[in-house]
């Protein structure tokens, strides 16, 4: 049995356990759930402390150099004169994807604990909790185009139920949002899926496939087919490739998200109850951030390279323009959630400088990001289940009833914005290294985006410093007076050991940032090498 | 013997680690030490620090003048650059690290006393202890990536220790003010890393900034900053500078970002004596000392223009606060002033001695401040009074009362004003002398610069003189207001005593020269002097000490005759000048209007702009999507179903009226076949 198979399907037996399981058991749904986290957790482990590093496992571009694949035929259909049509179940992992995929799988134990407070419907939630589960590890996996997109599909449907009837009060508008704003991105994804198909042929079988690496060879690509480079087809007027990648990155772009097709996030962040929306900030949006990598640039890294100005400049604009938008929020989910779009911007501007240390400063910083809006989703949380409110402005001085909490709110404040010792630090130092060298070494950012991305760290310590003093420090005072105080206990036994774990792990990564880099190293100098050829 | 020599820089550089790594250790231990042990925290931090004094006093014996030493080892590979963490010793490194140490110490002491009865007590060692750490770390690290980390760190301990007090709200917003600020100049710093690092691939402060370093060989040529390894346009060596200055002005408090300091006082004294006043506010100091070789002459300049205006700026502000602390901050702000100038105008190694000086008396100053606060705090707390314990007008007398406080007081004034046989009149007139030396050449302009430093130097003998005269001359005013209170105070125990005593003793002559009066001969100095550049005995040497001081010494008797002796104040408690002072020159007022406001309201503009705009749009869409289908909906009921519905009806009324035909009686039958056969004939006979 592959361990990445093993890895991708744990949940969905877990998942038929909890299905068969007779209702009147539902108090053992979340220890089963949790089970199922937990081992895929140790898979996870297990597949970092094996994974091979060195020249030699780049992978990227290099399908010998992935590692723990798995493929065998899937659908093969004989189509007649249009030749066969080639799927197959094909998973395997380079650097780009061990990182993500560990600290998937922890997020995934932390959104089980997180899923304690879920109280209705016990069923329906844990089975959709675990389909979720295997459509984001499937989704990490894949290197065949069609199975990518059926986990990337599978990931809305779950999603969109899980805010839908689990959310707060304007749940329905945040599902329904939620789910057309990133269908309307995958639909159009799938027309360029199948462009791609029709123009790559499987030169050991001569039969079209939607093997991704092989899509990221030219020579595959079949003369004067739609997206060969050669063959300069044009859709509406405009250069076909260029047409596939931006349709690609919108998909991919509204998922990180990217301004302006940011504003699903505030609206399905706030409505979700906590384990969904730490499953959206920590692991979702870094399917958009891994998509751009693995898909966008790796198969189209000649558009890539000529719009680089514009990644930037949208990497940019989502920086500032989030950091903008937290700094003027009352609801604290709602702040953390602009939050987000500003430090997804740094993986976007780290990304377009495609240089090493902007691309792996961008892989950092999804890690970092990974686990640290898990924490702050966590703790808004917190104070939300007891008191139903999450108002900035409704509460004061909770430093000095919940001391404890407060301690880890300002652990992940700090944290995240930006103090060197915890992991952040690194990501976005590094984005912003590699944004500012890109000009001197491939000359795709000019230096100025870097000066202007630095802002967002300036603002970051503005907006959650801001918030940490009017919500935690001074004199207490509670909108809801002495029944919130009572109500107001600090921390439990679950939360502190859902948190403490976070806390390590973040400044684990800041001081050790090899723990990341090491296994990202040679899938970074791959794929920069890659670009240099193609240019 | 070279090997043996490699062995004893290592053993130098495990000690530097050990100095380091201790005051991290008492932080560990104080924070996971259980509640009922919370009073060894103190303990705990000061046995830390006093064993660290004691290695890195071997250490700083060994390295200083010596030959550097640096070590360091692999930390993390990004893409192809290899990243090392390292310690770096040299003159200025192992300086530093006995200084902090040494002012630390007895404000470790001290802090034992002083916050006994507080119930953070165990958090206030932990913080301090991370701070000491943090600065620690910062003067010995090795490389750009490392010193901005702990330069971070360092901001981040002062913010934990301005908020000591969390149910404060104006503490509160002075931490929150310094991080902002601070982190103004952090940003700056970043950028500036990143250009260097583009620029020569690499952190090493060594490889950057040694005598024959990668910056010394790169050249500004025709709009061009060209590098051994790479080049740049000359922008951005100017952007560089920009952001390290914006670095050392946030940290050492001058001009523009020099605001949040004196809001810092809201901190426990202590903390106020050891990082707002000698160590941490001097990191930028350090930091211009570290990267000096990058300024070019313009560059200088600008440093001492900047800390020029900043001494003097901060120097009036500080003649007419009544707030202890304060007025003891705005002149360390003026004092700092002071050092960035030194460095602009090439006086590296009188910046770095005034740095030295100016932490003791400073720090002596401040921890005297403690103390009478602390009294005036039991005065008001024993009658139940209304008053602020840190203004000075409700002070007065206290020497009586406090004599040892007293004459501490008096030694460090007398340094902070700089007169003769104190460490401050060494280093500060060294810097005077040489301000005056650098505008010779220069056109006459520059001559305000030395001028307004002269003039900054009287007006601190002023406010310490008034300062002094108004805390411990004359009555206490606090009894003249309200006769008949309880008064018991005095100058406290041994644990305050014994670092006031210690710290006196470092405000004198002696600890840096044998020569009171000649600053070239402090070894201190000579340390950061190529031993061939001071022999430039010139008219300035001779006339600037004297004149100052003689003025200094006419403007403390004048000042002591005005507020001790009552014979009257000459200068209006109105007017422009007035106001520009007390309102600290408006510039928090200044800035909210100018800064702040407007970022809040492009804050809600932009937030206006996405739930209005762009979700807007985003709705609007969506109500397309709905109103389309809705017409959708309408022309499927009305026109496709309608055309159905109106076919059924055709049928269903050709059926009805057929049906009719068919009622089952023979009669209608009949009737109808009638009627038929008459129209068949009726048609025939017509056509």
């Amino acid at each position: 049995m592959n361990i990445l198979t093993l890895l991708i399907f744990t949940p969905i037996l877990f998942g038929i356990i909890v299905a068969v399981l007779p209702s009147a058991w539902r108090d053992s749904f979340k220890y089963i759930t949790l089970l199922a986290t937990l081992v895929q957790l140790g898979l996870s482990v297990w597949i970092y402390c094996n994974f091979k590093t060195g020249a030699d496992f780049g992978g990227v571009n290099h399908e010998g150099q992935f590692q723990f694949v798995q493929k065998l035929p899937w659908i093969d259909l004989d189509m007649g004169a249009m030749g066969k049509m080639q799927i197959e179940y094909f998973v395997g992992i380079d650097g780009l994807s061990i990182a993500l995929l560990v600290m998937t799988s922890f997020v995934l134990v932390i959104a089980a604990l997180a899923s304690w407070e879920i109280k209705s419907n016990l069923k329906g939630f844990f089975v959709l909790f675990l389909i979720l589960d295997m459509a984001v590890i499937g989704v990490f996996c894949s290197l065949d185009f069609f199975l990518f997109y059926i986990f990337y599909e599978l990931m809305l449907l779950p999603l969109y139920f899980l805010i839908g009837m689990w959310g707060g009060a304007r749940r329905e508008y945040a599902a329904i949002k939620f789910f057309l704003y990133t269908l309307f991105g995958s639909v159009f994804m799938l027309l360029v899926m199948i462009g791609l198909y029709l123009s790559v042929k499987d030169p050991a079988t001569g039969n079209h496939t939607y093997n991704m690496v092989q899509m990221m060879n030219p020579a595959n690509y079949q003369a004067g087919s739609v997206f060969s480079a050669l063959s300069h087809q044009t859709i509406f007027g405009f250069p076909a490739r260029a047409v596939g990648f931006i349709v690609l990155f919108i998909a991919f772009a509204i998922k990180v998200p990217v301004v302006p097709l940011h504003t699903w996030l505030p609206d399905a962040h706030v409505e979700a109850p906590t384990p969904v929306s730490i499953i959206l900030a920590g692991i979702l949006l870094k399917v958009g951030g891994y998509g751009i990598i693995r898909v966008c640039l790796s198969i189209f890294p000649d558009i890539a390279s000529a719009d680089a100005y514009w990644l930037g400049l949208l990497g940019v604009i989502s920086i500032l323009y989030g950091a903008m938008n937290a700094l003027a929020q009352k609801d604290l989910k709602r702040m953390i959630a602009y939050s987000s779009v500003s430090h997804m911007g740094f993986v976007l501007l780290g990304i377009a400088s495609q240089t090493t240390e902007g691309i792996s400063g961008a892989v950092m910083q999804m890690v970092s990001h990974g686990f640290l809006s898990t924490m702050l989703f966590f703790l808004a949380g917190v104070v939300y289940n007891r008191v139903h409110d999450r108002g900035i402005g409704h509460f004061r001085g909770l430093a000095s009833i919940m001391p404890q909490y407060t301690a880890f709110v300002m652990i992940a404040f700090f944290a995240s914005l930006g103090l060197p010792g915890f992991s952040a630090f690194i990501g976005e130092a590094f984005s912003l290294m590699g944004a500012f060298k890109s000009h001197s070494v491939n000359g795709l950012l000019p230096y100025w985006m870097a000066v202007c991305g630095s802002l967002g760290i300036l603002l970051g310590a503005a907006y959650f410093l801001w918030t940490l003093q009017r919500m935690f420090f001074g004199q207490v005072h509670l909108k809801g007076g002495s029944v919130w105080e009572t109500a107001l206990t600090d921390l439990n036994f679950r939360e502190k050991i859902t948190l403490v774990p976070l806390a390590l792990m973040v400044l684990a990564l800041g001081l050790m940032p090899s723990l990341v880099f090491d296994k990202v190293n040679d899938s970074v100098l791959a794929l920069v090498q890659f670009f240099q050829h193609t240019i | 013997m070279e090997e043996f020599l490699h062995a004893i820089d290592t053993l130098t550089i495990h000690f530097t680690l050990a100095a380091v790594l201790l005051p991290l250790l008492a932080f560990v231990i104080n924070f996971s030490l259980p509640g009922r042990l919370h009073k060894l925290a103190g303990w705990v931090s000061t046995i830390a620090i006093i064993i660290s004094c004691i290695i890195s006093a071997s250490v700083f014996s060994k390295v200083w003048n010596g030959h550097m030493v640096h070590q360091q080892m692999y930390w993390f590979t990004i893409g192809d650059t290899k990243i090392y963490a390292g310690i770096l010793l040299n003159n200025l490194s192992v300086l530093m690290l006995l200084l902090v140490n040494l002012i630390a110490l007895p404000v470790h002491i001290y802090s034992t006393a002083y916050m006994k009865d507080d119930e953070g007590y165990r958090r206030y060692f932990a913080y301090l202890s991370f701070f000491c750490f943090s600065m620690l770390v910062l003067v010995v690290a090795d490389n750009l990536v490392l010193f901005y980390i702990f330069w971070e760190l360092v901001g981040f301990s002062s913010y934990l220790l301005i908020g000591f007090w969390f149910t404060r709200d104006k503490a509160i917003l002075a931490n929150k003010k310094a991080f902002i600020m601070n982190r103004i100049g952090d940003t700056g710093l970043l950028t500036a890393i990143i250009i260097l690092f583009s620029q020569f691939h690499t952190f090493d402060i060594l490889q950057l900034f040694a005598d024959k370093g990668l910056i010394s060989q790169s050249v500004i040529q025709g709009g061009t900053w060209i590098a051994p390894l790479g080049h740049l346009p000359a922008a951005w060596q100017y952007i560089a500078f920009s952001g390290i200055f914006l670095a050392v002005a946030a940290k050492s408090a001058q001009f523009p970002l020099h605001t949040w300091l004196p809001d810092a006082m809201e901190g426990p004294t202590s903390i106020s004596a050891l990082i707002h006043a000698a160590t941490m506010v001097a990191a930028g100091v350090f930091l211009l000392g570290r990267v000096y070789q990058l300024f070019n002459d313009v560059e200088l300049t600008i440093l001492a223009i900047i800390g020029c205006f900043t001494a003097f700026m901060a120097a009036t502000i500080a003649l007419t606060q009544n707030d202890l602390k304060r007025i003891l901050a705005y002149s360390t702000i003026s004092q700092l002033g002071f050092m960035i100038m030194a460095m602009g105008i090439g006086a590296y190694a009188s910046s770095l001695f005034h740095l030295a000086t100016h932490a003791f008396f400073k720090c002596l100053l401040f921890l005297v401040a403690g103390i009478v606060i602390h009294q005036m705090a039991h005065i008001k707390k024993d009658n139940g009074l209304d008053i602020d314990p840190q203004n000075i007008l409700n002070m007065g007398g206290l020497r009586k009362k406090m004599p040892l406080t007293f004459i501490a007081a008096l030694i460090g004034g007398l340094a902070l004003i700089g007169l003769p046989l104190t460490s401050g009149y060494l280093s500060k007139d060294g810097i005077l002398i040489q301000a005056f030396e650098w505008a010779e050449g220069r056109s006459g302009l520059y001559k305000i610069i030395p001028i307004l430093a002269l003039l900054t130097t009287w007006l601190t003998a002023f406010y310490v003189a008034r300062l002094i005269a108004k805390v411990f001359f004359g009555e206490l005013k606090v009894l003249n207001d309200h006769p008949g209170i309880q008064i018991h105070i005095g100058d406290g125990g041994w644990r305050y005593k014994l670092p006031l005593m210690l710290l006196a003793l470092c405000c004198l002559f002696p600890l840096f020269s044998a020569n009171p009066l000649l600053y070239e001969h402090a070894w201190l100095f000579n340390g950061f002097t190529p031993a061939s550049s001071h022999e430039h005995a010139n008219i300035y040497h001779t006339l600037v000490p004297i004149g100052v001081n003689i003025l200094s010494v006419l403007v403390i008797c004048g000042t002591y005759a005005m507020y001790v002796k009552r014979k009257g104040n000459i200068f209006p408690q109105s007017g422009f000048l007035y106001r520009l002072s007390a309102g600290e020159w408006y510039f928090d007022r200044i800035y909210n209007i100018v800064i702040i406001k407007p970022i809040l309201f492009l804050s809600s503009a932009v937030f206006w702009i996405d739930r209005t705009i762009i979700d807007g749009f985003i709705n609007a869409l969506a109500d397309i999507g709905v109103k389309i289908a809705k017409l959708c909906a309408w022309v499927d009921h009305h026109v496709i179903d309608g055309f159905l519905n109106l076919l059924v009806a055709i049928v269903e009324a050709i059926g009805n009226f057929a049906r009719r035909f068919q009622g089952g009686k023979v009669q209608y039958y009949l009737f109808s076949m009638l009627v038929v056969i008459l129209l068949l004939f009726i048609l025939k006979t017509v056509f």
